[in-house]
């Protein structure tokens, strides 16, 4: 069977950070930006919405969230509207929903919304939601947040590669220095050079706060279309060729090697495979820096050097404008913020304004084709991976 | 995922329960009356510890047993294939009979790290902890855990530790492990 091609057509997202506004305001605000961004967009013309937003009822004290996204957005979906919850990416999960409902027909042109409301009055309650992520009456009950499972992660994956507290240093001052080009970011206009990363509190050893996303208030936004009504939005459409999702465990005892993610590379394998194209293919990747060591796992994962070459990938400087490929060049989660359901939209905006040549020339990937954008959730025990094609012609 | 095994220690005994002795009060009441050692008190939706008796859980077993000092979890006969956490159906046959074992009460840490801030609810008075993963011996479980007995930064890989009972000061008991001298 050959599924109905399918495209982004264009994408907006909020300011990230502390923000002084709410949930619903925020969908408001995205979905203001959202029409700004696609002039052509009408919203009658929008039959779906799907809602990424991870934890509405712990953060911001609301479920169904779905129609009130949909109104405040101003959309009266007629064929598909739910909400998609997958922690982490819940964003992504938004995208691949409304991917497959037009590929399948269901739809023509479908809104993928994703907001986190995050930064509560109390951190303690923020942080029991970020809890409540992991198995919760067992290792949410042991203490078990994202710092100190990734932290493990790392001090693994130091004992068996050497990788160094500078390699991961040097993750985080890219994608600091990216994000001070994206007005957008929680860290914009903040300097992070790497003798003050290796300077900031611990939060959980050997990771200090350089080394972790932050929480954070924000929302984006993605138009997508079935190829007969891409035209009538974009000449510059973000074509679909490839997703692929893997999960092998939920239990942090059922991890198995902390080091070696399988999961990534049987959803990269497949969603490359998919695309027929392989990962030196792709010009521009936005891959899911929760923490440094994420970003050196994922390169391994992702095939682009050997197993434990992650930390001298980043120190060589293989990600940056120039180097093998560009990675996260928007600033990743680490500069932009992690708010959870936006995440995974805000790295698909910034892939479809590569590929437009709209963004500023410091990030730009040179003439980027193909791009992967890769969210984990919880503790990495989900990998999603959709693979873009710049078009062109369907 | 759990991973088979040949021969398992402890005891097997059936899945479901004898009748216990019940604490007074409705199993709601006692919830709402629920508190920590510090006295506060926290509503069910930020509890990160769950209800154990036999009117809340069908592995009420396996708190049972870590009252008394014993951590366990199930087993499934069919599969010889040790779970973790327990479960009422095996993931591998999904028969549900199951069996309940005794796991070995030492380890060694195979990774830690420790919480220094953003603690959630209920444990930010707990800040600095260790936890960890640690390999149960002669049984291919690695089960996460608090780690006490030491500061985080004298803890070691490798290093053995014994799982310990933790009460919660409520009728409920958790599990943690504790580094050995």
């Amino acid at each position: 069977m050959i599924a109905r091609p399918v495209a982004l057509v264009g994408g907006a997202t909020t300011r990230f950070g502390v923000r002084p506004t709410t949930w619903s305001e925020m969908a408001q605000e995205v979905g203001a930006a959202l029409f700004r961004a696609v002039p052509e967009l009408r919203a009658e013309d929008v039959d779906s919405l799907f809602v990424g937003a991870a934890e509405p009822e712990r953060f911001a004290f609301q479920s169904h969230v779905a129609p009130l996204a949909a109104e405040q957005m101003g959309l009266r979906p007629r064929n598909i509207l739910q909400r998609t919850e997958l922690a982490c990416a819940s964003g992504q999960s938004a995208i691949r929903s409304a991917y497959a409902a037009i590929a399948a027909g269901l739809s023509d042109v479908a809104v993928a919304v994703g907001v986190e409301k995050m930064n509560l009055p109390s951190m303690a309650e923020a942080n029991t939601a970020m809890g409540c992520v992991m198995d919760r009456p067992w290792d949410g009950a042991s203490g078990a947040t994202a710092p100190p499972f990734f932290a493990m992660v790392a001090q693994r994956h130091m004992l068996e590669y050497g990788t160094t507290e500078e390699q991961l240093a040097a993750v985080s001052e890219k994608n600091h220095r990216f994000a001070n080009s994206n007005p957008q970011a929680q860290f914009y206009e903040k300097s992070f050079p790497r003798e003050k990363l290796l300077r900031l509190p611990l939060v959980a050893p050997p990771l200090r706060l350089g080394d972790c996303s932050s929480m954070t208030d924000g929302a984006a936004a993605v138009v997508l279309a079935g190829e007969e009504f891409v035209r009538r939005y974009t000449d510059s459409p973000a074509w679909i060729r490839g997703t692929g999702q893997y999960s092998d465990f939920h239990n942090l005892a059922n991890a198995g090697s902390l080091t070696d993610w399988v999961g990534l590379k049987q959803a990269s394998r497949d969603a490359l495979a998919r695309a027929k194209i392989t990962i030196r293919d792709v010009d521009l990747a936005e891959v899911h820096d929760c923490f440094t060591i994420s970003e050196i796992l994922e390169y391994e994962a992702l095939g682009l050097c050997p197993e434990g070459k992650g930390g001298a990938f980043a120190a060589d400087g293989r990600g940056e404008v120039g180097g093998d490929l560009v990675v996260n060049p928007r600033g990743g989660l680490l500069g932009c913020g992690h708010p959870l359901g936006a995440t995974g939209i805000g790295q698909a905006v910034e892939v479809y304004q590569q590929f437009a040549h709209t963004v500023p020339r410091v990030r730009q990937a040179p003439d980027p084709e193909w791009a992967l954008v890769h969210n984990l959730s919880g503790s990495a025990n989900v990998h999603s991976v959709m693979v873009y094609q710049r078009g062109g012609s369907s | 995922m759990t991973s088979p095994v040949r021969g398992t220690t402890g005891t097997a005994s059936p899945l479901s329960p004898p009748p216990e002795p019940r604490p007074s009060g409705s199993p709601s009441e006692r919830a709402a009356t629920a508190r920590s050692r510090s006295g506060e008190k926290r509503p069910f939706l930020l509890d990160f510890f769950p209800l154990e008796t036999d009117r809340e859980t069908r592995l009420s077993r396996f708190y049972d047993r870590l009252r008394q000092g014993r951590l366990s979890t199930t087993r499934c006969p069919t599969d010889d294939l040790l779970h973790w956490p327990p479960r009422v159906a095996c993931p591998k046959c999904h028969s549900e009979e199951l069996t309940w074992v005794d796991l070995p009460e030492r380890g060694r840490v195979y990774a830690f790290s420790a919480v220094l801030v953003g603690a959630p609810l209920g444990m930010e008075a707990d800040v600095p902890f260790a936890v960890g993963l640690v390999d149960l011996e002669g049984v291919p479980l690695r089960l996460f855990g608090r780690i006490e007995g030491k500061p985080w930064n004298a803890l070691r890989l490798g290093e053995t530790v014994r799982v310990e009972p933790y009460d919660l000061g409520d009728g409920r008991f958790f599990y943690r492990f504790r580094a050995v001298p």
